[in-house]
């Protein structure tokens, strides 16, 4: 008697528990931004959506933990702190990454922790983000574990090869052609990089960086996957000022890297525009020959 | 009645002087005023026909009307008072990078702080400096110097000692729009700095330097759509020692702190930097640091110059500087071989280094190699030779692909020259060769594409000891060759300056043609033409012109067939120097 009773009172509890079984669908970008604050910034790259027979109506939490592959834990969100979500009456709710994964509550460890504090990125690697529905109170599960497996690795721009900082080109061989070089965007990005090579012309009252600033560009050519072009300035250089401060006339240069929409491959990392570091070079109108008299 | 004669010989005793006085401080003044500097006005004008009508296959590279403005005068006031003016300003914004991309119409605010425009006026007494306007103030090489801010500060210099301080705003709100041209837009962002420091120039130089910038969020609406409002506040050290035969030794250490976005939350878990700035879950903090030590001389210099950028460094004040990387480069520059005049012949340059990404291992392992020399030799009256040498190599892992990235950039340039002369005139032959070679392996195959290019110059210069005219003359062939392109380029020009009007005026022009062949397509062809005209009308004003036109027709490798431009452009300027050097009275 005393088994058919608790027997019964198991089955009660079982089927209560299932009928708020919470079920979840984790769909992460395979290469989100390594910037993890950006993640918050793009809906496109953390969506959970959760559900349950009938509705979600309950309030949970979500535990969210970082993985290497090997399993091991890096960070995991502190559920006394997270937010509690309460289920919509329409059947589906549908969170992003700043509620998955909120930061201001996420505890990383060791070498993680120190290189979230000094980059905001995480070392370059493949990990495993966790999430389960967990109940308010005592954090009781209250549906499956859903895991992703993703790789970050920071976009690095490209770096400038040639003409290098501060080259003096013969004005006679680059008013004929001036060849440009660049290291390609790293890691290789899945859709080919469009390279935005601009030159600018520093006029004698600006600086170098006042000029990429605020000139039109001389040249503005954007280059397919290629790291070399031939530019045929088609310029006669004029000459400089004799109260100007450079003698030689100045033009700066620089990449910006675009991905397939046209978009800077980077907008978190340094000025946000996807430009390379520029560099200056000028342009003598007596090199080699000076010296000689 | 005696006593208001002696008020009223003492108001006019008072009077006449005081006006005396006056009169002689005037007269003091006026002696003692100096005036240096320029002053002007510029008018730019492009143009740009193509043809067939409606092809757009060749834009526009200039703005079609441009007219640029300049009040550059410092007035020197006795020896201890300056006082310069910097306004360079220009009609119409034409902005393409950073915060002003896209701007067409500007109000005042943003006209004011616009990157093209300067206005900036900077009294001085002995040691005290008040600095108005736009500045650019570099401080060191990791806390500021790329960016103009407009606002107010100083900066004081008594005996060994330096203060500085300035706050202002580096650009102001721009809403983003999405037409044509895209503005991009930008917040508004205030900027504070200082530096207190220690210095005797050519001894020693120790300073702490700081400086912060901070976005308003809501100084544009629409905000733009990929930039978000930032904070950050870098705090530097230098320590700069020169000590005798030229040995030098100078440091910065730097820490950031940056907050990439001042939306997200607030939080506990990262350092912030109060009072300065708190903590957002993306703010970042990390260090940089640069070393360089070495000796100078006449004959012989040598440094080792190291630098890291951890990989979250950042400041508002170099907003294009790249982190995460170590680069440590030895450099030298020596003469040698002496002849009997005791004339140096040789000059070399010559710097060799590497650079290492991948700081904070948060990207993928990158490696540079960088080498440059160059190598001139006088070995007589006649005969020089000059050899340049420059490599490049990057070498890193490219993710899940079976090859890494592997690109080497190498040139090779021979440059000899000789020189005769005789009672008239003299004569100057250079040839210029110069080899370089582009090797990029492909990731996925493992290949590796040679890009191979060759340029000889061959250049004429005679100079006539008693005409005002000179003449050069050049030829040049380039040709550049990769699997499927083969770029051919033959360039002859010619090029003359003289001076007429009792050397008042100054003329110089140039022509070019270029033949252009790529692979087997029809010849391109170009031609350009150009003139310099500069006039002195007084003594005091000058009226310079540039004038140039480019056309260019292409041969059938793009189509239309047959399509070609004509590009003009002109440049005429009136400038007034205030430099007399001479006392005003």
């Amino acid at each position: 008697m005393k088994k058919i009773f608790f027997s019964i009172i198991a089955a009660f509890i079982f089927s209560t528990a299932a009928a708020q079984m919470i079920n979840s669908n984790l769909i992460l970008t395979a290469q989100p931004p390594a910037q993890l604050s950006e993640w918050g910034n793009r809906r496109e790259v953390l969506t959970l959506i959760l559900s349950a027979p009938g509705a979600v109506t309950g309030q949970f939490k979500l535990k969210a933990e970082m993985k290497t592959l090997d399993g091991t834990v890096i960070g995991s969100a502190d559920l006394a702190k997270t937010p509690v979500f309460t289920g919509n009456s329409s059947g589906t709710t549908i969170l992003f990454a700043n509620d998955v994964i909120p930061l201001e509550d996420m505890i990383f460890t060791g070498k993680y922790k120190n290189s979230l504090q000094r980059t905001g990125k995480l070392p370059a690697d493949n990990y495993t983000l966790c999430v389960r529905p967990v109940r308010p109170a005592d954090y009781a599960p209250l549906g499956e574990e859903q895991c992703k497996n993703f790789y970050l690795a920071t976009t690095q721009l490209p770096i400038l090869m040639k003409p290098y900082n501060e080259e003096v080109l013969n004005a006679k061989t680059a008013q004929t052609a001036i060849i440009f070089r660049w290291t390609p965007v790293v890691p290789r990005q899945t859709s080919p990089v469009t390279y935005r090579l601009q030159v600018f012309e520093v006029l004698p009252a600006q600086s170098p960086v006042q000029a990429l600033r605020s000139n039109q560009p001389l040249l503005d050519k954007e280059i397919l996957a290629a790291t070399q072009f031939i530019w045929q300035p088609q310029l006669s250089f004029a000459p400089v000022d004799s109260n100007a401060t450079r003698k030689l006339p100045t033009f700066i240069w620089t990449i910006q890297s675009l991905d397939k929409e046209k978009k800077p491959v980077t907008q978190t990392d340094g000025n946000g525009e996807g430009r390379s570091e520029p560099l200056i070079f000028f342009i003598d109108p007596n090199k080699n020959i000076r010296k000689n008299q | 009645m005696m006593r208001n004669k002696i008020v009223t010989a003492g108001i006019f005793i008072f009077i006449s002087s005081s006006a005396s006085l006056a009169q002689e401080v005037k007269e003091k003044v006026k002696e003692k005023l100096k005036v240096s500097g320029t002053m002007g006005i510029t008018y730019e004008g492009y143009g740009l026909s193509r043809s067939p009508s409606g092809w757009t296959g060749y834009q526009p590279r200039r703005p079609w009307n441009q007219v640029r403005f300049n009040f550059t005068p410092t007035f020197n006031l006795g020896q201890h008072f300056t006082l310069p003016f910097n306004f360079n300003f220009a009609a119409i914004p034409t902005n393409f990078a950073g915060p002003y991309a896209g701007i067409k119409k500007q109000n005042f605010g943003q006209f004011i702080t616009n990157p093209m425009n300067s206005f900036g006026i900077n009294p001085k007494y002995k040691w005290a400096e008040l600095q108005l306007g736009t500045q650019y103030l570099k401080y060191s090489d990791l806390s500021t110097g790329d960016i103009g801010v407009f606002g107010i500060g100083f900066d004081l210099r008594p005996k060994t000692w330096r203060f500085k301080f300035f706050n202002g705003i580096s650009q102001q709100g721009i809403n983003y729009f999405a037409g044509t041209p895209t503005v991009t837009g930008a917040y508004k962002r205030r900027n504070y700095m200082f530096q207190i420091a220690k210095e005797a120039e050519g001894k020693y130089l120790f300073a702490i330097n700081f400086a912060k910038g901070k976005d308003v969020p809501a100084s544009s609406a629409p905000p733009p759509l990929t930039i978000r409002p930032q904070e950050g506040v870098v705090i530097s050290i230098v320590s700069d020692v020169y000590v005798e035969k030229g040995i030098y030794f100078k440091a910065e250490g730097a820490q950031s702190t940056f907050t990439k976005d001042v939306a997200t939350p607030l939080t506990t878990l990262l350092k912030g930097l109060k009072p300065f700035m708190e903590a957002h879950t993306s703010t970042i903090t990390d260090f940089a640091g640069q070393l360089s030590v070495g000796k100078k001389s006449t004959n012989f210099d040598i440094g080792l110059t190291s630098k890291y950028l951890g990989a979250g460094f950042q400041t508002v004040g170099y907003p294009y500087q790249q982190s995460d990387r170590l680069d440590y480069t030895l450099n030298t520059r020596f003469n040698g071989w002496k002849d009997k005049n005791k004339t140096y012949k040789i000059n070399v340059v010559a710097s060799v280094g590497r650079r290492v990404n991948n700081v904070r291992n948060t990207a993928l392992k990158a490696s540079q190699f960088i080498g440059n020399l160059n190598w001139f030799t006088q070995f007589n009256d006649h005969w020089s030779l000059n050899v340049n040498y420059n490599n490049f190599g990057f070498q890193s892992a490219s993710g899940t692909n079976p090859f890494g990235i592997k690109n080497v950039s190498n040139d090779l340039g021979f440059n000899p020259t000789y020189t005769w002369s005789n009672t008239k005139m003299n004569h100057l032959i250079s040839l210029s060769y110069n080899y370089s070679k582009y090797d990029e392996r492909d990731v996925i195959t493992g290949l590796t594409t040679s890009n191979n290019t060759h340029t000889a110059l061959l250049t004429y210069v005679p100079s006539y000891f008693d005409r005002d005219i000179s003449p050069d003359f050049s030829v040049l062939y380039f040709y550049n060759d990769v699997p499927l392109a083969k770029i051919k380029l033959f360039t002859i020009s010619s090029a003359l300056s003289m001076t007429a009007a009792k050397k008042r005026l100054q003329l110089r022009g140039q022509l070019q043609y270029t033949w252009g062949k790529l692979n087997s397509f029809s010849s391109n062809n170009n031609l350009i033409a150009s003139c310099n005209v500069d006039y002195k009308i007084t003594k005091k004003l000058s009226w310079n012109t540039f004038l140039t036109t480019n056309y260019f027709k292409y041969g059938n490798e793009i189509t239309p067939i047959g399509a070609n431009y004509l590009e003009t452009m002109s440049r005429t300027g009136i400038q007034y120097s205030f430099d007399t050097k001479k006392i005003i009275r």
